[in-house]
Formats: C-alpha cells, sequence, structure tokens
C-alpha cells in the first residue's frame, strides 16, 4: 500500500505480510483494550478469519516492537493491550490507502462491468 | 495440579526462544488453553505455532525483517554471523586441508584446480588475518564490561569459549601427528601450504568425514581418533557459543561494535572468494580419480557452505543496517 499516490506515515505499509494481521488487530483495539483471546474472537466477529495463536502474537510483538500498542498490567496472566496515539495514526493512514484502492475498484468495476445486483 | 491443557501449551511453547517466554509466554499459555478448549485438536494451529516460534528464532538471530532495537539487532546480527562463519570454516576447511594433503604428494594437473586451491588458500588466510584482528575489539569490550561488574554475567560463556579452544588446539595439535601427508613432519617439500598447518587444519576438522556413513570402515580406525572425531565438534560448538554469548552479553562501546561489524562485513567477502574457489575445484575434477578426487561429501560440503554464506550475508546486512542507522 506503500505505492498508493497520497499515503503517509503508513507504518502498516512495512509489515509485509503481517500488514493484513496487524490492520486487523488495530481495528479491533480501535474501540477498547483486549487480550489475546478477545481479540480473535473479536475479529473472527468483524472480519470472518480466526488469527491462529501464533500469527496473532507474531503480529503483537511487531505492533508493541513498533510502539503502535502497549501492553497494560493485568492481575491475571491474559494481558489486554491498546492502541496508541502512533498506532491510531497508523491505522488510519493505512485504512485510507486502503479506501482510495477500493474506491478506484468499485468506480472502475461500476464503469466496465455495471453496479452489482 | 497441571492439567493437560497446560501440559499441551508448555509443549507448545518450547518452538519459542527464552526471551520470547518470559516475556509473552503466560498470556500465550493462557491464550493456548482457551483455543484447546473451543478447539482440541487442530494441527494447522500446531503447524502455525511451530512456525511462529521459529521465526522469534529466527527474530532473535537478527535474521527476519523484524527489527530488534538498534544494539542488540547489531549483537544478534554479528552472533549469526560468527556461528555462520563457524560452520562454514568447519566444512570448507575439511575440504581445503584435504587438497593440501594431495598436493603434498603430487601438484594437481588441472589448471582450474590450482587456480581453485590457491584461491581457497587466499580467503582463508584472509579469514585467519581477520579472526585474530576481531580479538582485539572482543577482548577491550570484554575488559570494559568486566570492570563495570559484569564479571558474574561473562564468565560462564568466556569459561566456555576458552574450554573449547583449549581442546580444539591441543586436540588438533596431538592427531595432526597421524597426519597421512607428511607422516608428521612439519613441512613438505612441494606443498602450496606448510605442512603444518594442513596436518592441524586435517586434525581439526577430521569430523567432516564420509566415513560416518561407512561404520564398518570407522570401526577399523583407532579409538582415539574416532573418539577425536566425535570430540571435536563438541569443543567447535562450545568455542562458538561462548564467543557469540560473550558478544550478546556485553554493552559494546559503538565504535568497537562497529569495527567487529566490519571485519564480520570482510569476512563475509572472503568466504565468497573460498566458496568460488572449491567451486572451481568440483568443476574441474569431478568424478575423476586421483588424489584431487571430488566426492558426495564435498559436494554436499559446498551446499552447506553455501547456505552458512547466505545467513552470514543476511546477518551482516542486517547488522551494517542498524549500525549505520545508529550513526
Amino acid at each position: 500500500m506503500t505505492g498508493v499516490a497520497g499515503a503517509k506515515d503508513n507504518t502498516l505499509g512495512t509489515f509485509g505480510r503481517y500488514a493484513g494481521p496487524a490492520t486487523l488487530i488495530l481495528s479491533s483495539l480501535a474501540d477498547g483494550p483486549k487480550h489475546g483471546y478477545a481479540l480473535t474472537k473479536d475479529v473472527e466477529a468483524f472480519a470472518g478469519v480466526r488469527l491462529a495463536p501464533g500469527t496473532l502474537y507474531e503480529a503483537l510483538s511487531r505492533l508493541e516492537g513498533q510502539g503502535l500498542i502497549e501492553a497494560l498490567d493485568s492481575d491475571d496472566r491474559r494481558r489486554p493491550y491498546r492502541l496508541t496515539a502512533a498506532g491510531a495514526t497508523a491505522l488510519r493512514a493505512h485504512l485510507d490507502d486502503q479506501r482510495r484502492v477500493a474506491d478506484v475498484g468499485l468506480r472502475r468495476l461500476a464503469a466496465g462491468w455495471g453496479a452489482s445486483s | 495440579m497441571t492439567s493437560d491443557a497446560d501440559r499441551r501449551a508448555a509443549r507448545l511453547l518450547r518452538w519459542y526462544p527464552r526471551a520470547w517466554r518470559a516475556r509473552y509466554g503466560d498470556e500465550f499459555t493462557e491464550l493456548l488453553i482457551a483455543e484447546f478448549a473451543e478447539r482440541p485438536r487442530s494441527w494447522r494451529r500446531s503447524a502455525d505455532v511451530a512456525r511462529g516460534g521459529l521465526l522469534a528464532r529466527l527474530t532473535g538471530a537478527g535474521l527476519t525483517g523484524h527489527e530488534l532495537a538498534p544494539p542488540e539487532q547489531v549483537r544478534a546480527g554479528l552472533a549469526t554471523a560468527v556461528c555462520s562463519l563457524a560452520a562454514f570454516l568447519a566444512f570448507g576447511v575439511a575440504m581445503w586441508s584435504q587438497l593440501a594433503v594431495g598436493w603434498e604428494w603430487a601438484p594437481p594437473s588441472a589448471t582450474a584446480t590450482r587456480v581453485g586451491m590457491v584461491a581457497m588458500s587466499a580467503a582463508a588466510l584472509l579469514l585467519a588475518v581477520l579472526m585474530v584482528l576481531a580479538v582485539p575489539p572482543l577482548a577491550v569490550a570484554t575488559a570494559r564490561g568486566m570492570a563495570r561488574g559484569q564479571a558474574r554475567r561473562l564468565r560462564g560463556p568466556l569459561l566456555l569459549a576458552v574450554a573449547g579452544a583449549v581442546v580444539l588446539a591441543a586436540g588438533s595439535h596431538h592427531f595432526q601427528n597421524a597426519w597421512p601427508g607428511t607422516g608428521g613432519h612439519s613441512w613438505a617439500q612441494q606443498g602450496l601450504v606448510p605442512g603444518g598447518v594442513a596436518a592441524f587444519s586435517w586434525a581439526a576438522t577430521l569430523s567432516v568425514s564420509s566415513y560416518w556413513a561407512h561404520p564398518v570402515a570407522l570401526s577399523a580406525f583407532p579409538p582415539a581418533e574416532i573418539a577425536w572425531m566425535a570430540v571435536s565438534p563438541l569443543a567447535l560448538i562450545a568455542l562458538v557459543a561462548g564467543v557469540t554469548g560473550t558478544m550478546r552479553r556485553l554493552d559494546w562501546p559503538p565504535r568497537l561494535l562497529r569495527c567487529e561489524a566490519w571485519l564480520v562485513s570482510a569476512a563475509a567477502a572472503g568466504m565468497t572468494v573460498f566458496l568460488a574457489g572449491g567451486c572451481c575445484w568440483v568443476l574441474a575434477e569431478g568424478t575423476r580419480p586421483g588424489l584431487f578426487h571430488a566426492g558426495a561429501i564435498d559436494v554436499a560440503s559446498l551446499a552447506v557452505m553455501m547456505l552458512a554464506l547466505s545467513v552470514a550475508r543476511r546477518a551482516t546486512g542486517r547488522a551494517w543496517k542498524s549500525v549505520q542507522g545508529a550513526h
């Protein structure tokens, strides 16, 4: 997505194959902190994608390393994560890029193939 | 009481490196237990955890696109490059010393073999010089670390490195006397390199041998020699583990770290020349019988050396990127 004209501050574009899981995790955390299992269930509910444990934690550790999310203190072993200000900015930039691509694709589809039924 | 789910989660967690387990182990275990309750068996989940664990290990070695903090990235990259260099040299020196032994009896007839052997010898000399040059920065950083109260942390890897080096040097010196090239005389008449150097190198890498695949022939060897074939790789592993353990625990001054990164980069160039020389020889001699015959183990050695070189180049590249980014 980094190649899209007008893209700026798209940190997620550097995540390679983890950009997808990272976007889903940040989108899930946008409405409040969640721990690993709650994240998995929420992502499954809104995106229809089940993040496997290894993939989830690979993305979480990258996001935490980049300062896009942070771990919160917890009384039990399930540690919740929350979005940071940098994470919110990166998510917004990434989703804007994706929306631009989606808009172009839908416009061209409508012109060449007609509106969907 | 530990449940079956706890035990299964603990087993899966072993794919991950210790540092990762210390940071994420508890919460990851909780997630796995919740997953087990929902879907008791899933090979896809196990495969995903295994893949994640191996990736975390590669990240810890400074080999993935997931950047560590700059000093840690440089230390990890250098340590991985040193491990790769050791693996490269174990196989490369075994191959080279075999050719040096052959040259003691008669020089090779094929020009390509001569060129390959000269290239390998020059690269081996360069690598030896670079390794000697790498010692002072490491020694200074170690002394500095000791003076700053890191002695306790450094003692273990340092002792391991010294023990490995002593066993490897003493054993190789002892077994070089059984070398078939000169019958134990320290200088040969017509060799490309001094006979003693070839003999020492041959003894140090005696374990890289196709005799492992021929137990009957191997059993005819003197027991002490078979024992050395088993012990010498362990000594090399101890030496490398000790050196890399020390490197990773040190709080390096940036200038010394930069110096080590430069030396490792130069070593990667030397490894490339060595490998090119080895390929030159194998392509020239093929399966032609004679003193410079290339066997299956030599082809396998070249494959291992190519892999080691590619790992070293990747690790060195990432270390350099971090070194330059830090300045």
